[in-house]
């Protein structure tokens, strides 16, 4: 868990270069797709395009993999536990008792189980590729307030301190002899106590401390703010921009207009 | 008020300070408590995982935070700061399809607990009615979007329901509220 608090890997593909307002729409529009689409083979191509994707982001290996080790576990999970709660369909594989393994229940277990693969992995291409500066500032632009985007980046940025400050509170601890590891689950979340109560009146200092220098600089003093760094659509994002919104358009009205079965 | 240019720079186009609009922002202390809780939500659903043996499923006390932040700060800073924090947590560490469920469902959570915990003149029993009724929305959020929205089959929802979400709910409600108990008494809050 040490250390992985900002998947962004710094590079230089397109899909960095990209504007960020538009992986953000391509993001919600593959996830709608993987939503709309109900049958194995659409769905396999879209995880396939979306792994290519993620190919071209030229992440770090270990990143990638902490990544995905999340998403195996749970496609795994879903394939072999949805036949034995979905007992219909009429070619019965294996019976044991009350439980029947039937042939539909797999097929069914196995097309969930990939859309969650591409509803899971959409998000790295985002995350691999955005700073998390350039996400806020995306999301103001989208409409969010000023003060609430503040309030977001100031979480994002504390989340690594206090994530290493945890740690030292917990290490301060362990050396007065109290142990995390040990005992039952009981017992080990009490011992948390110790841990959390410092960390919380840390952390509303901090918010203290925080507040008075927002003051400092004249935080809210006038409404046109300006900005060093201004996110701008060129071309290729708007090129990008179509190519996303048609690939997501052209399945749902071939779905929903002409009634094919994707 | 006269500008003075003299000094070769380029005229400033905006209206001075006093002539400017004035942002009808929250307050500064509000953005600085907001942020810091959600990173601290964050932060604690990140590094303190618990192993759950049973199952060998991972729990983590980020939940602690949502209820503490809505029995000290009130439902507003338990919805804000519970749903994104968890939400932001979930990112991180790979579950980022479950992000919008997780933002509503711990929303829904701050928000329940910390009306409810209000209620009677914030009385103790009023908390744990108020804990109680938040896990509970939680719980039943995560189990409903399992199995409408994400489509995951009863079989896992139910499991992980079972397994990870109702002792999730139970340990960080009572540690909620014996940090809360704890905080309130080691430092004078800001209102």
């Amino acid at each position: 868990m040490k250390g992985v608090f900002d998947l962004y890997t710094a590079r230089d593909t397109f899909l960095h270069r990209l504007d960020p307002r538009v992986k953000i729409l391509a993001v919600l529009f593959l996830s709608l797709l993987g939503f709309i689409m109900t049958n194995l083979i659409p769905l396999f191509t879209l995880l396939c395009f979306i792994i290519l994707l993620l190919y071209l982001t030229r992440s770090t290996f270990s990143k990638a993999y902490f990544a995905l080790k999340f998403v195996l576990r749970l496609m795994v999970l879903i394939t072999v536990l949805w036949p034995l709660f979905d007992q219909s369909g009429t070619p019965v594989l294996a019976a044991l008792g009350p439980i029947k393994i039937t042939e539909p229940a797999i097929w069914r277990g196995l097309t969930s189980a990939i859309r969650i693969g591409c509803l899971a992995t959409v998000w790295y291409i985002l995350m691999f590729t955005t700073t998390q500066r350039d996400l806020v500032r995306a999301l103001v632009k989208m409409g969010l307030r000023y003060d609430f985007g503040l309030a977001l980046a100031i979480s994002l940025r504390f989340i690594p301190t206090f994530g290493f400050t945890i740690e030292s509170i917990k290490d301060a601890q362990r050396a007065r002899g109290l142990e995390f590891d040990k005992g039952s689950i009981i017992r080990r979340s009490k011992n948390y106590i110790a841990v959390l109560i410092p960390a919380v009146v840390y952390a509303l200092r901090t918010a203290e401390t925080l507040s008075l220098s927002l003051q400092s600089r004249a935080y809210g003093a006038r409404k046109d703010r300006t900005y060093m760094r201004e996110i701008r659509m060129r071309s290729s994002d708007l090129v990008s921009l179509v190519i996303v919104v048609l690939l997501f358009a052209i399945p749902a009205v071939a779905k929903f207009v002409f009634g094919a079965a994707i | 008020m006269t500008e003075d240019h003299s000094q070769g720079g380029p005229p400033v186009a905006q209206p001075p300070l006093a002539q400017a609009p004035q942002a009808n922002f929250v307050s500064p202390k509000t953005v600085a408590i907001y942020g810091v809780l959600t990173a601290l939500t964050a932060a604690i659903t990140i590094i303190t995982v618990i192993p759950f043996p049973p199952t060998k499923g991972y729990f983590n006390l980020g939940e602690a935070m949502v209820f503490f932040s809505a029995l000290i700060f009130g439902w507003r800073a338990g919805a804000i700061c519970g749903g994104v924090g968890s939400a932001i947590a979930d990112v991180i560490i790979g579950y980022g399809y479950f992000a919008p469920i997780t933002l509503t469902a711990k929303g829904v959570e701050g928000l329940v607990t910390g009306t409810i915990a209000r209620l009677n003149g914030g009385k103790k029993w009023s908390s744990v009615l108020g804990i109680f009724c938040g896990g509970s929305c939680m719980v039943s959020i995560y189990f409903l979007a399992e199995v409408i929205i994400l489509d995951t089959g009863i079989g896992y929802a139910l499991s992980e329901m079972l397994t990870v979400n109702i002792p999730q709910v139970a340990i960080g409600g009572t540690l909620g509220f014996v940090l809360a108990h704890y905080v309130r008494k080691s430092i004078r809050l800001p209102k």
